[in-house]
């Protein structure tokens, strides 16, 4: 009875946006869980901002997103929450356990962007790379056969505690080019981890802690993610082999029509290259528009995971691959954390 | 009278079964589940099949007794030295104990690091000093876990421990040095077995916390000591085999109420 | 046992003196009680004996043995607390077992020797029970026999009834003298209550900002108290005028009362009559007089006299006891 009403009302209202020949009304506010950080700050800036001054739509923020909050969100199923970020991987899990709904892409109407970010269930927002860095002052590798070799350039390392960032990089170690990573040769990329394990003072978990480390001088060669260190005059750094990886922002599983048609507008915001840049400023990985380099300054395009130069020489996540082989992966990863 | 109290409180035990006791179940009971199977051991075979998470889990209890042992090391000679203090004295004393408690827990950890790492301020000194050439490793292994454990969970120790002691009447150890007891004998007989039942439960609790720690073993053990929590991390938010993880925290949950259960009826046996 | 000399002992705390230059002997079997009001210094008196505390300054013999720098634990000293401090983690019969472990003495040996001791103390058949499940006055009793079961060179007793409601507290204090004269063991008691004193004790110790005031049997400290301080303590006290510009003391039961106009009484008033069975109180006062009122105990024989009716007060001249 009273939804009829409220439909009526609203078709009755002039203002009402049209789309895919449907008339719908928005929400004026909705809600997003996003990774936190200046990642999140850099949403608000480049298009949440934006999305408010035209249309008059607010979103809020909160952090941090896990897979299992979301999970636990539909299935509590609470519809409070809109949006919600996940990584490239998790997107696909996330897909197959029915948690997300599919982006309708003509309601969407973006601007041009790179196909791997316009996915059926969500937009792809934010390329992040990560990558070798070392403290300033130690021999500098140019590849992960170099930063492999403990031997050449001596010094303590920091990688990740992720079995999905350390196999690729240890079979480029290994001598396997970027482009025949996939299918991953799991026992290979083991038997080179275990060469490097000793030299290895920290597995980190949280991005904030190679920097630190680095900085404190606790290690000197990192893997860790570009943006916590690009710029920063105390660290050298080499996109060579860098994993390139895409964040996502999809839409939680019984969103209402009014609050996914007012999704679909920040969508619009986020696919346009000069929000993008604003949102460069604030954190240096950047959208999925083609056209943003030309936008971006000229002095700090190395800095950028998508830029011509950068992009070439990065390898993209293969997130079906993991998503088939990542238990039993996970398996031999805490065997080998077992072993150290 | 007794209905009118049981009314007072129902509330909060409704609040406390929805929220929080039926949440549990269905977390446990998702273990015993498989879509389209229905009820299933399967995932307690793997367990079992693939050891490794086990020997994790196995990790985990060893770590969590030898940051209970030193936090007892440490926990009970300080709530016995703050027994003695003078009013004031002891007042500071509390206050630094559970100073900590009002920080973050992270930047307690990275505090850590900072005294203890590589290029920490002990180290520097160690080398200053030249007591030794290279860097001790405080850090990134079993023993900073330990130190970071240990110093975090000090409070839950020396908090009902120091509370224990200083109910203890001084005359008990003036009528046992009377009666001829020689220092040694008034510890032991008198004034340590009047401590011992809130030693064994801070001990419990400081053991059980031990368990879950997540934060602490992650940054200061430099990820090189694998714990359960962080292995739950994984299972439920990166690959989601919520069902995995829901066996290995119901293993987690017997194996600590089997813990407690023999506190009890220690605990029994003592007070019979 | 032993006999107990104090000489000059002296504990001061900063500038305030808790035991002000004590001496004081206790033959071997006596009963000697020390007598103060609160913060008179008793407690720490029994404290530097006991070996709990040491003295700032003067020497402690038990035995003829020079005792100062000894341990608690070297003194052989039964103590027994106002609060009992019964260990609550063991039963009746491990905390009278408890200095028995402390001196070697084991299995059925010890075990005979305490439940004598408890015997001693009526409370056999209680030795399985914990100190919580027991009444006041039986937790004392362990107490007791935890303090004796060792044969102690002398026993100390801390204000022993102190906790107790009169009835039991009476009782215990024929029991208490009943086991120390069995057992002869050289007793000190320390209590602020006058009554316990006099009837217990072969002498008594008065004792007031840590000085010694008197030491006497209860019937001359009394009766010829050492001073004003002495004879308010132990008692109701009434002072009266004498030649030159002395005071002279005359405890109530040597005042006698007569029929008023009665020759050689003074005449008086009666203000109040107190009954206390065997005895009656009066609070009278002396015609032409400014003084304090006078009290008389007298015995209760049919008759007594009524507040208002006029009475003849007297006194022996032989019981006026000049005091300072």
């Amino acid at each position: 009875m009273k939804r009829r009403t409220f439909v009526a009302a609203a078709a009755s209202l002039p203002a009402v946006n049209i789309l895919s020949g449907t008339a719908r009304a928005q929400s004026k506010e909705i809600r997003m869980i996003e990774s936190g950080g200046a990642s999140g700050d850099s949403i608000e800036k480049g298009y949440i901002e934006p999305l408010f001054k035209k249309t008059g739509i607010k979103v809020v923020r909160e952090n941090p997103s896990s897979l299992g909050k979301l999970r636990a969100l539909v299935e509590s199923g609470q519809t409070t929450t809109t949006l919600f970020e996940l990584g490239s991987g998790i997107i696909l899990q996330a897909k197959k356990l029915g948690l997300i709904e599919k982006v309708d892409w003509a309601a969407v109407n973006p601007a041009e962007m790179f196909p791997e970010a316009k996915n059926e269930y969500g937009f792809g927002y934010q390329y992040f790379s990560t990558i070798m860095a070392w403290r300033k002052g130690v021999k500098e590798p140019k590849s992960f056969a170099e930063f492999f070799d403990t031997k050449a350039f001596p010094g303590k390392r920091c990688l990740p505690d992720f079995p999905h960032y350390c196999l690729p990089f240890a079979l480029q170690a290994a001598g396997v080019p970027i482009d025949k990573l996939f299918p991953l040769d799991v026992d290979l990329a083991f038997k080179k981890l275990n060469e490097i394990k000793k030299d290895v003072a920290v597995w980190w978990k949280a991005g904030a802690q190679p920097p630190q480390l680095m900085k404190d001088n606790e290690v000197q060669y990192s893997i860790c993610w570009s943006g916590r260190v690009v710029g920063d005059p105390a660290f050298g750094l080499n996109f060579a082999g860098g994993k390139a990886d895409l964040s996502f922002i999809a839409i939680v599983k019984g969103s209402s029509p009014e609050n996914k048609a007012a999704a679909y507008k920040l969508f619009h915001e986020m696919s346009l290259p000069e929000n993008q840049a604003k949102a460069a400023e604030v954190i240096s990985y950047t959208g999925p528009s083609p056209n943003l380099d030309a936008l971006l300054p000229k002095d700090k395009l190395w800095q950028f995971p998508t830029s011509k130069q950068n992009k070439a020489v990065q390898y993209f996540e293969n997130a079906e691959w993991w998503a088939d082989n990542g238990e039993a992966v996970n398996k031999k990863w805490e065997a080998f954390k077992l072993s150290l | 009278m007794r209905s009118s109290g049981f009314s007072f409180i129902a509330p909060l035990l409704v609040l406390m079964v929805f929220a929080f006791n039926l949440p549990i179940l269905y977390m446990l009971g998702l273990a015993f589940w498989s879509k389209g199977q229905g009820f299933t051991l399967e995932h307690y075979e793997g367990l079992v099949e693939a050891p490794v998470y086990l020997r994790v889990l196995g990790n985990t209890m060893r770590i969590a007794l030898i940051a209970t042992l030193a936090n007892v090391i440490i926990g009970y000679p300080l709530a016995h030295w703050m027994r003695g203090l003078q009013n004031r004295a002891r007042l500071i004393a509390i206050a630094l104990v559970v100073l900590p408690f009002w920080v973050s827990i992270l930047v307690r950890t990275y505090a850590w690091i900072v005294v203890l790492g590589n290029g920490g301020l002990v180290n520097r000194a160690l080398m200053w000093l030249g007591l030794t050439d290279a860097p001790v490793s405080f850090l990134y292994n079993e023993l900073g876990v330990t130190i970071g454990m240990a110093n975090v969970l000090l409070p839950f120790l020396v908090l009902p421990l120091f509370a224990a002691m200083i109910r203890i009447d001084d005359r008990l150890m003036q009528a046992a040095a009377s009666l001829g007891a020689p220092p040694r004998t008034i510890f032991w007989k008198v004034y340590f077995p009047l401590t011992l039942p809130a030693l064994a439960a801070g001990t419990l609790l400081v053991f059980i916390l031990c368990l879950g720690f997540y934060v602490t073993p992650a940054i200061l053990g430099g990820g090189r000591v694998p714990m359960i929590s962080n292995l739950l991390d994984t299972l439920i938010n990166q690959i989601p085999r919520w069902e995995q993880a829901s066996a290995i925290s119901t293993i987690l949950l017997i194996v600590t109420l089997l813990i407690f259960a023999a506190y009890r009826r220690l605990d029994r046996k003592a007070s019979a | 046992m032993s006999d107990i000399r104090l000489e000059g002992v002296t504990k001061r705390y900063g500038p305030v003196a808790a035991a002000d230059d004590v001496d004081l002997s206790v033959a071997q079997g006596e009963f000697v009680t020390i007598l103060g009001p609160s913060g008179s210094g008793k407690t720490t008196l029994l404290s530097l004996i006991a070996g709990l505390n040491r003295p700032t300054a003067g020497r402690i013999f038990i035995g003829g043995r020079d005792v100062t720098e000894a341990t608690a634990q070297e003194r052989n000293i039964g103590l027994v607390f106002q609060s009992y401090a019964l260990f609550p983690h063991m039963t009746v019969l491990e905390n009278v077992l408890f200095p028995l472990g402390v001196r070697k003495i084991g299995g059925a040996a010890a075990r005979s020797q305490a439940l004598e001791a408890l015997k001693l103390v009526r409370l056999d058949g209680l030795e399985g029970r914990r100190p919580s499940q027991l009444s006041g006055g039986q937790q004392q009793r362990v107490a007791l026999a935890r303090a004796i079961v060792f044969k102690p060179d002398i026993l100390l007793l801390d204000e022993p009834l102190g906790a107790l409601d009169r009835k039991l507290r009476e009782e215990l204090q024929v029991e208490l003298k009943q086991l120390q004269r069995t057992l002869g063991v050289t007793t000190l008691l320390v209590t602020h209550d006058q009554e316990e004193a006099l009837s217990l004790s072969d002498r008594i110790m008065v004792l007031n900002h840590g000085k010694t005031q008197q030491v006497a049997a209860p019937a001359e400290a009394y009766l010829k108290p050492a001073n004003r301080f002495v004879a308010e303590f132990l008692g109701i006290a009434n002072f009266v005028g004498l030649d030159g510009g002395r005071t002279g003391l005359v405890r109530p039961e040597r005042v006698r009362l007569g029929p008023g106009g009665v020759n050689g009484g003074r005449p008086a008033r009666v203000i109040e009559a107190i009954y206390l069975g065997q005895m009656v109180r009066y609070h009278l006062a002396i015609e032409g007089s400014e003084g304090a009122p006078i009290v008389a105990a007298v015995p209760f024989v049919g008759r007594a006299w009524q507040a208002g009716e006029s009475v003849a007060v007297s006194w022996d001249a032989a019981d006026i006891w000049p005091v300072t």
